[in-house]
């Protein structure tokens, strides 16, 4: 195991054991925009969306299923309001652990801190490879990059909803999935 | 009435529809959903009501402020007859609010809402602020803008302007209305 699954691992033993369980129902909030995020999530069970909202629409920025762990995470590490809201899309459970807790268990010893510095690296690409998805002119291509990464996203996720992270209308989207 | 004028009251009475709005956001999802009679809107579908408005009006604003050349003198804004026509239709007298009728692409009813209907309509407000501001800067006379009813009739910016702020107006005091009954 290297030192980011091992400290993944770890973390996601800590939210099983310790994290608070809370359960949500379809189209409740776990977090609205202009709230300040203090928690690590762990999705035991459901889905959600991260969305930002504009004067015109929705944009859904990203999504987590079961095993997923999520947050708003530009709020959690500047602690100030987050811009985003988190959403439960059908009945979700969560397991939930503050920051401070997340913070003790990075800085355990010097294995652990390596590995949250892996992971912190692994989520910096992950964001990079979001902006090369943006970037993307073709809209197929768009939707194939996704599906390479998440192969069951259809199954977890409505339509609208991916259509909205793709940026392109739910109509395209059914058109690009039916040629 | 010079258009610096007809600015200044316009963003007088978007900042009382804000106000009003901001104190609404307060209650329970409960609350912001129910209605009075089965036919009648909810808070929430009033609100939404007026962001299917401005999802329209405020892009078509925007652009009809970016393609006039900046004045620098106030000048004196003339309303249209068409244009003068609808704010009269829409703007409250004497604080007493008389049945419309709506368009089938603008009526919310029955549609799936929730607090970010509240927070959007916020936002709204502030680009419809922002907008206002910018108006100073252009001929509101001369600047024409599309309306939602017909792709062949276009009005004043001044009108849409005045039309935007009455019609939130109104139905600002429509949810309010909701709220003490």
């Amino acid at each position: 195991m290297t030192e980011e699954q091992s400290f993944t691992h770890d973390l996601v033993n800590s939210l099983k054991a310790e994290g608070i369980r809370q359960t949500f129902s379809k189209g409740e909030f776990i977090l609205r925009e202009g709230e300040v995020e203090k928690n690590l999530y762990f999705i035991e069970s459901g889905a959600i969306r991260v969305f930002l909202l504009s004067e015109y629409e929705e944009q859904s920025i990203r999504f987590g299923f079961e095993n997923s762990i999520i947050n708003s995470l530009s709020s959690y590490f500047r602690e100030g309001p987050s811009e985003f809201y988190i959403e439960a899309l059908r009945k979700t459970t969560l397991r939930v652990i503050s920051k401070q807790r997340v913070s003790e268990i990075a800085n355990k010893d010097i294995y652990s801190l390596t590995g949250y510095k892996c992971l912190l690296e692994t989520v910096i690409t992950q964001q990079i490879e979001r902006e090369i998805d943006l970037l993307t002119v073709s809209p197929t291509e768009r939707l194939n990059r996704v599906l390479q990464r998440s192969p069951d996203l259809f199954q977890q996720i409505p339509l609208k909803y991916i259509a909205s992270y793709l940026r392109m209308t739910p109509e395209t989207l059914s058109r690009i999935r039916n040629s | 009435m010079t258009s610096n004028q007809l600015i200044d009251d316009l963003l007088v009475t978007t900042k009382n529809s804000t106000q009003a709005v901001q104190k609404l956001k307060q209650f329970e999802l409960l609350k912001l959903s129910e209605r009075n009679a089965p036919n009648e809107w909810s808070i929430l579908e009033c609100i939404e009501h007026l962001n299917l408005y401005g999802s329209f009006y405020l892009p078509a604003i925007e652009k009809a402020i970016l393609s006039q050349k900046t004045i620098h003198n106030s000048c004196v804004f003339k309303s249209g007859i068409l244009g003068n026509y609808f704010v009269n239709l829409v703007k409250l007298k004497q604080a007493k609010i008389k049945k419309m009728s709506t368009a089938k692409t603008m009526d919310p009813f029955e549609k799936q809402l929730t607090i970010t209907t509240i927070d959007r309509f916020l936002k709204q407000q502030e680009r419809l602020k922002s907008l206002l501001e910018q108006a100073r800067y252009v001929d509101i006379t001369k600047a024409k803008t599309p309306i939602s009813i017909s792709r062949f009739i276009k009005l004043r910016l001044g009108d849409i302007l005045r039309f935007m702020v009455y019609h939130i107006e109104r139905h600002v005091a429509q949810a309010n209305k909701i709220h003490s009954n």
